[in-house]
């Protein structure tokens, strides 16, 4: 049983990400303050007696399920299956995209490509922030739990409740539209 | 020719970790510089999650407390008692209504039987309460 200590740590470390999460999915920060709040409270009320370790998965579970119930209550479910749907489709727009060229040719943090003296790091966050908010709901998810809460794939597949083959596919699809998209805007790796 | 492509995929996968990652350090960069507000709002939902995870503890605690007297009774802690207690009321409802339905026709018969029993061991033929003039008879004052 986690204790009231590790409970807190816990939520303290996840929160603002947490809250960034909601905000990329709905684009609403009092909604989004209100998702992770929501998510808190389940999470408290009805896993408090399970051990510390289980809590991450918890978490990002309900959280993902608390955004969904946020879109079931806005009505706009058509919104997110229109988004799943661009995400089918936008997969052959990446095809004569290579990712690998694009990659290999830069190293290090992300900068600036080419006016990296006149955008400032807050500005590149920003955009980055932008173009993430902007990848379809399913790849979002799926990049985020991975490469941002460093779940591995079979805890990924597990808090979306689909298969780790999915999984795959949402980030490398997510991963190689957020290239393109950063790349076309000056910004690489 | 099969290790060539084998070497790319696993080139590509590589590189694609590489990018994921580097995104992913910009997004904590970034989610590190909320704003005092929104900080203010995720401690006050921090801590009422807290208060909550106190209270649902204490809850099983009290309930497992319960449990073990239970089981020091004697009685089993399986789930098994619990829906039987639950049904319990209503079974003994159920049980008295069929009882005091029973008790009724038992003393309605009594009844009716003690009648038949007065009519036929009376004196009188029970024709006689059929007749008219037997009525009037009876209607009429007592003469001294």
């Amino acid at each position: 049983m986690a204790t009231d200590k590790e409970l807190s740590d816990f939520l303290k470390s996840v929160e603002k990400r947490a809250w960034k999460r909601a905000v990329y999915a709905v684009r609403d920060d009092d909604a989004a303050l209100d998702i992770v709040q929501d998510t808190m409270i389940r999470l408290s009320e009805k896993y408090a007696d399970r051990p510390a370790a289980e809590l991450p998965l918890l978490f990002q579970r309900i959280l993902s399920n608390a955004t969904m119930d946020w879109f079931r209550r806005q009505k706009v479910r058509n919104q997110v299956v229109r988004n799943f749907s661009e995400f089918e489709g936008a997969a052959g727009r990446d095809d004569d995209f290579d990712i690998l060229e694009t990659l290999e040719a830069l190293g290090g943090p992300l900068q600036s490509e080419s006016a990296a003296e006149s955008v400032s790091r807050a500005q590149i966050l920003q955009t980055i922030e932008a173009e993430v908010a902007l990848l379809p709901a399913r790849q979002r998810e799926a990049f985020l739990l991975r490469y941002w809460e460093e779940l591995d794939v079979a805890e990924t597949a597990a808090s979306m409740g689909c298969s780790e083959g999915s999984v795959k596919t949402h980030c490398s699809r997510a991963v190689h539209a957020l290239a393109k998209a950063l790349k076309a805007k000056g910004i690489t790796t | 020719m099969k290790n060539d492509s084998r070497y790319k995929a696993a080139a590509r996968e590589a590189a694609e970790s590489r990018f994921a990652r580097s995104v992913a350090a910009c997004l904590s960069e970034s989610a590190e510089t909320v704003a005092p507000d929104v900080s203010e709002r995720l401690r006050f939902a921090r801590e009422k999650s807290l208060e909550i995870a106190r209270h649902s503890r204490e809850g099983a605690l009290g309930i497992g407390v319960t449990a073990s007297g239970a089981a020091i009774a004697g009685f089993s802690q399986s789930r098994w008692w619990l829906r039987f207690a639950s049904v319990l009321p209503l079974v003994a409802l159920v049980g008295g209504l069929v009882l005091i339905q029973d008790w009724q026709n038992r003393t309605q018969i009594s009844v009716a039987a003690e009648v038949d029993e007065a009519l036929l061991g009376d004196d009188l033929p029970i024709n006689a309460y059929r007749d008219p003039g037997f009525s009037e008879f009876l209607k009429a004052p007592p003469n001294e």
